[in-house]
């Protein structure tokens, strides 16, 4: 169990770690590339920055607001922990859910940053998926007791790499999402899990 | 105390072999027929944990500084060592069955008894091996999802592979005061561990039951499934 909840906790710290993407000029990068990058800089700046390092300090709120829709695929990441409720939500309601489920992982995750700051990231490989345009980014963070493996799985289009499922030591945050949805959907159906999710989010 | 409760893990052990027959690793949704029961011991575990478990861990972390902490924690998975060791064995990774050996050497003499995990500074990985792992790499499939009173999450197969381990746990071999007080600390130090992030899983789960069945699934899954792919087929029983 102990197992369990380190790396639930250590996933807060992988999406932490993206929510940091600079959008201007990660496209043109390979992914795990762009991952590295990330990692580098997302560390010196919690290191340098006091203020980033309380984690009810404003400055993450406005950090993780303006950068982490450019870098994660809500949309992707939605329709994935959605899965087979996807087509029976309305177009309406699919913007709903991935509004506000963008916004119960942004909130419940970026309070998690203030830790960054004695953590490293070592980028370990990238394995390409399905397609030429979908791979993994496989990397380690070290600094606590034990190494901790987090895979980065991004997609490229148009838009350039992007984030859209974070998989810590082998646990999918996709998958996990997908079963609490199933469950909903199948009890309240698609408005009972925006009402929901509404209501976590304080709406 | 110890036989009463020895015979009764015993008897979940039994259990538990006869009615494995059911879903398996590949299923991607926890196989759960017993939903309503689990249910109400995950609640019950709740209450459990906030009226007696949250103080404890409270006085734990209040007393002991973060090094000592970590130290507990280190002895005991030591000792977590010990047994992956065996359990990899068994599932015939030879590899990682030495690696464990070397980390409990290495821990147990350079690192005082296993207070520091000097292992892991010289590049000797850790890894997580017990015999419910053991089980799934034989063939035998998870059974249903069980929630248990105190322990929390498991499944039949792994409820199993506990019992095993708690009867044939060199611990045994202690005075009985002696054994309660070890199995207390080390359930102690874990549950000071795991506290941190509860506070996140409230946070992010829609209904916390599911997403804590989904997450000890699939770290279940993928423990047996990184068993099966690093055992050497002719080692197999």
């Amino acid at each position: 169990m102990s197992q369990l909840f380190r790396s639930l906790l250590v996933m807060i710290f992988g999406l932490a770690l993206v929510v940091f993407a600079p959008s201007s000029r990660a496209e043109t990068i390979a992914p795990d590339e762009l991952v590295r990058r990330l990692a580098t800089e997302v560390t010196n700046a919690v290191r340098n920055d006091p203020e980033l390092q309380n984690s009810q300090s404003p400055k993450i709120a406005d950090i993780v607001g303006r950068l982490i829709v450019p870098r994660f695929d809500f949309q992707r990441i939605t329709q994935f922990a959605m899965g087979r409720n996807w087509a029976k939500a309305t177009p309406q309601e699919q913007k709903d859910v991935v509004e506000q489920f963008g916004r119960l992982l942004t909130r419940t995750y970026s309070n998690a940053i203030a830790s960054l700051k004695e953590l490293d990231i070592e980028v370990k490989g990238t394995k390409t998926n399905s397609a030429a345009n979908d791979v993994t980014v496989k990397t380690q963070m070290i600094g606590r007791a034990q190494p901790v493996a987090i895979d980065y799985s991004l997609i490229n289009s148009a838009a350039g790499w992007k984030v859209y499922d974070v998989t810590v030591e082998g646990i999918s945050l996709i998958t996990a999402y997908r079963d609490e949805f199933n469950t909903l959907v199948s009890s309240s159906g698609v408005s009972g899990l925006i009402k929901v999710l509404k209501k976590k989010n304080g709406e | 105390m110890k036989r009463v409760r020895q015979l009764a893990l015993g008897f979940a052990f039994g259990l538990s072999l006869g009615t494995f027959a059911h879903a398996d690793e590949t299923a991607t949704q926890p196989y759960d027929p017993l939903e309503r029961v689990n249910r109400v011991t995950f609640a019950l575990n709740d209450v459990v944990d906030m009226v007696i478990v949250s103080p404890l861990v409270s006085i734990w972390n209040a007393v002991l500084p973060q090094p000592v902490r970590q130290g507990v924690s280190n002895v005991f998975d030591n000792l977590d060592d010990v047994y992956a060791c065996v359990n990899h064995a068994l599932q015939g990774r030879g590899t990682q069955a030495g690696t464990d050996l070397s980390r409990v050497l290495v821990n147990t003499t350079v690192g005082v008894g296993g207070l520091f995990d000097v292992g892991t500074k010289i590049g000797l990985k850790k890894s997580y091996g017990d015999f419910g792992q053991t089980l799934g790499v034989w063939g035998f499939s998870t059974g249903p999802y069980v929630v248990l009173p105190l322990l929390g999450p498991s499944t039949l197969r792994e409820t199993a592979g506990r019992a095993v381990r708690v009867t044939t746990d060199a611990r045994n071999l202690l005075p009985t005061n002696t054994y309660y007080a070890l199995t207390g600390t080390e359930y102690l130090a874990t549950r000071a561990d795991a506290k941190a992030n509860e506070g996140l899983i409230a946070a992010s789960s829609l209904d916390r039951y599911v997403f804590v069945r989904n997450l000890y699934w699939q770290r279940r899954s993928n423990l047996v499934q990184e068993g099966r792919q690093t055992t050497n087929p002719s080692s197999q029983p």
